[in-house]
């Protein structure tokens, strides 16, 4: 029994096991194979079918309860047609098929005419109302170059705009898998000047050729896709006027505090003080650093730099 | 403790469900708890019990009706089989395929979507077929509500950013890493879009008369293209002079429309329609020294106070 599922994971993934057992008529399944297929052990798969056979009608005799005999080996099942229908969608599985289903498809170079657009449509007749979730992904210019690279294997020489750091620089990389997280696109990639997996921003790549070097991916497949502080990541202290609270929601912050006069002192961590410079000019007047040392007056200097173009 | 309270739930919700799936008139509370076993004693704690075990059915897509029991004045369930069970979708093979690698190559809620390819009929694990996922998506508790009132046409009313709200639903929108929720604000009497991650509590559906929605509703072209469009005002024209370092993200980002000067040093001059000072000043400062603001006047001269009020302490 896994204690970490909750009543709703194990009902939803039972029904899911009776509805197989049911579709193959009645016959017997391997318990090794129902495990594999449903991603649960063993001995998860004897308990829940267990549980199982106690279920049926009442008065429960033995003529109303599910046609299930198991043991350690195998499962005998004759369950009959009823409970191999698929079941109607819950409104948010039919949410999730139907987002995940368009942000797929609002992937630039998608088949807007494909397989999955015709899907889409027959589940949307089914759902309801049709196109009432529209998503639009961002679509930099060298997406499709560094995506056909990673599809490739192709090893590529880059240009690219560090924010942290408000300099571009060439390196060569290994692109290892593109994806769309929090409005952005990413290149997860083997960077060769820093010898070390990064994260790339797509739309700040500036430009972008294959250097004709193909690469092997390591074993293990590709990493998460979890974008992480880079290395470089420091912590500061700053605080800021009341109003910067709704430009903290999107960031990554280990802790706020709201002082007796309404201002925010938050620890965050920072990619540079590049970063941070946007943070603090957005926030505005009331803003300022209070550690490590080499970031004080941060503040100070990102708003006479920007006011110096003002003349 | 009671005896009662020993029977596993999952094993309980099950009988629960066959007998209302096997019903054919409604049955009233009592019998429920009697035939079906494992609920506790006492009135009390069988109806909070039952109600529980209603609410995860419902929870799970299936819908347990409330009728009247013929002949009696009570009400009684029962889960009616034509609701119970997908109408069938038609999806060829390969439609069937497409969808599953639509959702493992989405990100969102895996164990929503792992629900939802079962039903389909995969009888596979998702991560079995692609490990990377292509886009992740945000998932917050207030989309599939928004959702089904969306396809059920009903309003919904929610707090959102300390404001009550009433809007008929008309589409979500998924835009720059933020879902937002597009309808007709009842009290404002004009279609306005909000931002879910916003919304304070679970959006709660209002009974009542279905709304039509209107006809040509498109949710991509209710929500201006650009953070600096959204809110109310007077639109103004900026016009921003971008360097050379940052010209073609700039331009990239905007379009080539945008620009309206290019210089021989390299920089080039762009203009945007600005409703929203605040979101036009993010979008500024993203660029750091690289970019100043030309025109008009009003808005150069607040740059530069908003600068000068953060550098002279």
């Amino acid at each position: 029994m896994s204690p970490q599922l909750t009543v709703e994971a194990r009902l939803r993934r039972l029904l899911a096991v009776l509805a197989w057992l049911s579709r193959r008529g009645a016959g017997t399944a391997r318990i090794a194979e129902v495990a594999a297929r449903f991603g649960m052990t063993e001995a998860e798969v004897v308990s829940e079918l267990e549980l199982a056979a106690c279920c049926g009608l009442p008065p429960y005799s033995p003529d109303q309860l599910m046609e299930l005999m198991v043991d350690d080996e195998e499962v005998q099942a004759d369950l009959g047609p009823e409970l191999s229908r698929p079941r109607r969608l819950s409104p948010a599985e039919g949410f999730t098929l139907a987002a995940s289903a368009r942000a797929i498809l609002a992937v630039p170079g998608s088949d807007p005419d494909g397989v999955l657009a015709s899907a889409l449509a027959k589940l949307e007749a089914v759902l309801g109302r049709r196109e009432s979730v529209s998503i639009s992904l961002d679509d930099p210019p060298l997406l499709e170059l560094v995506r056909r690279a990673a599809d490739g294997s192709e090893q590529l020489r880059i240009t690219y705009y560090s924010a942290s750091r408000d300099e571009a620089s060439d390196r060569v990389v290994d692109p290892y898998h593109v994806f769309s997280s929090g409005g952005f696109w990413y290149l997860d990639a083997w960077c060769h000047r820093s010898g070390a997996l990064r994260h790339f921003r797509v739309d700040r790549i500036e430009a972008a050729e294959v250097t004709g070097e193909s690469f092997v991916r390591p074993e293990g497949g590709p990493p998460a896709t979890v974008v992480a502080p880079g290395p470089e990541t420091q912590t500061a202290t700053v605080v800021l006027p009341s109003t910067a609270a709704a430009l903290l929601e999107s960031l990554p912050t280990v802790s706020v505090t709201v002082e007796a006069d309404g201002s925010l002192r938050v620890v965050l961590p920072v990619g540079g003080e590049a970063w941070l410079a946007r943070l603090l000019l957005r926030a505005g007047a009331g803003s300022e650093v209070l550690e490590p040392p080499e970031l004080v007056g941060a503040e100070v200097r990102a708003a006479r730099s920007v006011l110096a173009g003002y003349g | 403790m009671e005896p009662a309270e020993k029977v596993d739930r999952v094993e309980r919700v099950t009988n629960l469900l066959l007998v209302l799936l096997d019903a054919k008139v409604p049955l009233t509370l009592e019998h429920i708890v009697h035939t079906v076993g494992g609920y506790p004693e006492s009135h009390d704690a069988y109806r909070q019990a039952f109600e529980r075990d209603k609410r995860l059915l419902r929870e799970q897509g299936v819908n347990v009706c409330v009728e009247e029991v013929p002949g009696r004045d009570v009400s009684g369930y029962r889960v009616d089989p034509d609701e119970y069970y997908l109408p069938d979708l038609g999806l060829t093979l390969e439609e069937q395929q497409a969808l599953n690698l639509a959702l493992a190559g989405v990100a969102m809620d895996d164990q929503v979507g792992q629900g939802a390819a079962w039903k389909l009929g995969v009888a596979e694990s998702l991560r079995s077929v692609q490990t990377s996922p292509l886009a992740a998506l945000p998932s917050a508790p207030a989309l599939p509500v928004l959702h089904e009132a969306i396809r059920a046409r009903r309003a919904v009313s929610f707090r959102h950013r300390g404001a009550n709200r009433t809007i008929e639903p008309y589409g979500l929108l998924f835009r720059r890493g933020f879902w937002y929720v597009a309808g007709q604000d009842r009290d404002r009497q004009a279609v306005r879009s909000f931002r879910i991650d916003r919304i304070e509590a679970l959006p709660v559906i209002l009974e009542g008369q279905a709304f039509e929605p209107p006809a040509d509703f498109d949710p991509a072209a209710a929500f201006p293209a650009d953070a600096w469009l959204i809110g109310e005002g007077q639109a103004v024209t900026a016009r921003v002079r971008v360097d050379p370092v940052h010209a073609g993200m700039v331009e990239a980002e905007l379009g080539s429309t945008a620009v309206v000067a290019r210089n021989e040093d390299g920089s080039v001059e762009v203009e945007l329609s600005v409703v929203n000072v605040d979101a036009f000043r993010s979008w500024l400062f993203g660029l750091l020294d690289h970019a100043v603001v030309l025109s008009p006047e009003s808005l150069r001269a607040e740059v530069v106070a908003w600068l000068q009020a953060l550098g002279t302490k």
